[in-house]
């Protein structure tokens, strides 16, 4: 079953596409990063999805129903950002006890254990909070609400390097005893791609990749040489990015699909072909210049 | 035990290659259960369905078999397989870059072997 | 997948509940102002005084009209504070949509003033035991019957409703068109300058008999009655179609 359908989706805030015809799917019980640079329209995205948020145009259905300011979709999405507003009255433990009464699949007693784990009072209010301790009391909410859609838009913003390990180790540990879908966004795609099926990619509020995490390492390939053998060897080809090293050298990168001609051609020109990096594919797709910042410090 | 995430190779190739070294170390036996794609996915923190591709990858080579319901199993012939693999596969490949290379240095054939004799005389002395 | 179910009905109870929970600074701060009315209506809202060569009276009124024009303007404000962001926000952070939240809204509104309405005319109490104490020789309080009490609360309470109904649609407007905080205050400042009966205003005025004016206890309840839920009505069909925005 299709947990989330998107068609031709468009949100447009005044003058600007915020989210530009977008299509997908997503499947029930699948982890899948979603992947764009900041105002590519994530937020935009996970907010349409939550029913926060009406559609300009398109269709955006959650669980086979409109999401927009729907109670059903309301009751079993949960939507974590690193800007979330709890009740400033309540203490942090009596956060916990509405959310317990409002998620019917609310596990308390693992809330109690992250809860002290992470070393949280009681007695403390959420504004008091630092940054980090917010963003991992939000990922507490967000993991005991056992949502059948999760989303973590940023979850880990503030949190240190230990944190946000065990945060990674949760998530898998307890999507594993209770699968469900998980959307989650990042910057740090090296750091969440383990823990991925699928990852989407945005760019500029346009659907720009989906697929499984595994094919997007070899979706690209490296290649680096004499410069005038790389321009030779990528002409027909599509380069999403290149870079010139040394003297008279470059290193370009272009889609994966290449012929058994095209290894005997690079092998005869004396390229080196390597591997790119997932992150890296994503930095180059989501770049608006093929030389990323190097172009903007050439001076013709 | 903590895989080489430096994002070269697929997690799953790596799983498959992890597996199979716990089969040549003897950990598991022929015919005995390894782990489940959702042992794995917690040994390792990765999405299960990675690690099911790993499983599935030994599956497809014979090395591990499927009872329906139970989980993966260690094939009787594994280790065999696993050698076989091995030596054409990823020794061959070795062997060729190692000869690339001397190439590149000038060493001879016959420097080369004896380097080779060196390590393995050095390890039969430890 | 198994999915929640949940109906309006149920959201809703649980968003009153939560309400209650997390809006309690909203009953801290009508105590505040009705103790502080409390102290103000000491100055006495009415002097009377006779004297002749030998005998000269004063007079003093003391009442709590003071308190409940305080707890009135408490529950305008409150309504449009709950209508604000960071409050619907603070819904939509749990399971809720619009209809849900203000259903909710509502009720802790109507919750609000038959609480602020009762505690208002306690304060009729507090102040009588204060007087006795304070109060030297010359004082005598008035002792209502039992259906001037009931017809004290009831009004009490629904003058209380009206407004907190008149704030909830005036705050829902704000959040529409920021332009609506300046327009509604203006159009009724202006026609208390100009007189309600220039620039077609005369309206206002009516509307003011209407409920103000009015003998019959049974029709004035049924008025305000019909006239809050038309309030409350308008602002959910106005908020319905609403995003949940920073």
């Amino acid at each position: 079953m299709n947990v989330i359908e998107c068609r031709g989706l468009t949100k447009v805030y005044g003058k600007t596409k915020a989210l530009n015809h977008l299509s997908f799917t997503i499947e029930e019980n699948k982890i899948t990063g979603l992947i764009g640079r900041n105002g590519s329209g994530k937020t935009t995205l996970l907010k349409t999805i939550a029913g926060y948020l009406r559609e300009t145009s398109g269709e955006i259905k959650v669980f086979s129903e409109k999401s927009f300011n729907n109670l059903m979709v309301s009751a079993n999405v949960i939507y974590i950002n690193d800007q979330m507003n709890f009740p400033t009255a309540l203490t942090l433990r009596e956060v916990l006890n509405v959310s317990a009464m409002f998620y019917e699949k609310w596990d308390h007693e693992l809330a109690n254990r992250l809860f002290d784990y992470f070393s949280f009072q009681s007695t403390h209010y959420y504004n008091d909070l630092s940054k980090g301790m917010k963003s991992t009391f939000n990922m507490i909410v967000g993991l005991c609400a056992r949502c059948a859609l999760t989303m973590f838009d940023e979850p880990t913003t503030g949190m240190d390097a230990a944190v946000r390990k065990d945060f990674y180790r949760a998530l898998l540990k307890d999507y594993i005893a209770y699968p469900r879908t998980i959307l989650l966004s990042s910057h740090h795609l090296e750091e969440i791609e383990d823990l991925l099926e699928d990852i989407l990619l945005i760019k500029e509020g346009r659907e720009h990749l989906h697929m499984p995490i595994g094919e997007l390492k070899e979706w690209a390939i490296g290649i680096q040489g004499l410069s005038e053998n790389v321009e030779e060897w990528t002409r027909n080809k599509e380069v999403i990015y290149s870079k010139d090293i040394g003297v008279n050298r470059t290193y370009a990168v272009v889609k994966n699909n290449l012929s058994e001609a095209d290894h005997q051609k690079a092998k005869a020109a004396d390229l080196a072909l390597t591997q790119v990096t997932s992150s890296d594919v994503c930095v180059y797709l989501t770049s608006k210049t093929k030389g990323g910042i190097d172009d903007v410090f050439i001076k013709d | 035990m903590i895989l080489n995430m430096d994002g070269s190779k697929p997690i799953y190739l790596q799983i498959g290659e992890w597996l199979e070294r716990e089969i040549l170390n003897g950990n598991f036996g022929s015919d005995q259960k390894i782990y489940s794609q959702y042992q794995l996915a917690e040994l390792f923190t990765i999405n299960p369905a990675t690690a099911a591709k790993g499983l599935t990858l030994l599956a497809e080579e014979n090395i591990l078999y499927k009872k329906r319901g139970l989980g993966m199993f260690v094939s009787p012939n594994a280790k065999e397989i696993i050698i076989n693999k091995r030596k054409n596969q990823t020794l061959k490949k070795l062997v060729i870059e190692i000869v690339m290379e001397s190439e590149r240095l000038d060493v001879s054939k016959e420097e080369l072997i004896q380097m080779i004799n060196d390590v393995k005389t050095g390890e039969a002395g430890e | 997948m198994s999915l929640s179910k949940t109906s309006l009905l149920d959201n809703v109870k649980k968003q009153f509940t939560f309400k209650l929970k997390a809006y309690k600074q909203v009953f801290i701060s009508l105590i505040f102002i009705q103790l502080l009315a409390v102290f103000f209506s000491f100055n006495g809202v009415g002097m009377m005084g006779s004297s002749s060569e030998s005998i000269e009276i004063d007079i003093q009124f003391y009442s709590a009209d003071m308190v409940i024009i305080f707890t009135i303007i408490w529950a305008f404000i409150t309504a449009i504070l709950i209508t604000t962001t960071a409050y619907k926000k603070d819904d939509f952070t749990f399971v809720t949509n619009q209809l849900s939240s203000n259903l909710s809204n509502m009720l802790f509104l109507l919750t609000g003033s038959i609480v602020g309405g009762i505690t208002a005319m306690l304060s009729t109490s507090l102040m009588k035991i204060i007087m006795n104490i304070f109060g030297g020789l010359g004082y005598i309080s008035a002792s209502p019957s039992l259906s001037e009490i009931v017809i004290g609360y009831s009004s009490t309470i629904l003058y209380i409703l009206l407004f907190s109904g008149l704030g909830y649609l005036f705050g829902t407007l704000v959040q529409i068109s920021k332009a609506f905080a300046v327009l509604i205050p203006g159009v009724f400042i202006g026609a208390g300058i100009l007189g309600a009966g220039s620039l077609g205003f005369e309206w206002v005025k009516g509307m003011y008999q209407f409920i103000f004016t009015e003998p019959s206890v049974l029709v004035f309840v049924l008025k305000v009655l019909v006239i809050v839920a038309m309030l409350f009505t308008s602002s959910i069909a106005l908020s319905n179609r609403m995003e949940v925005r920073e």
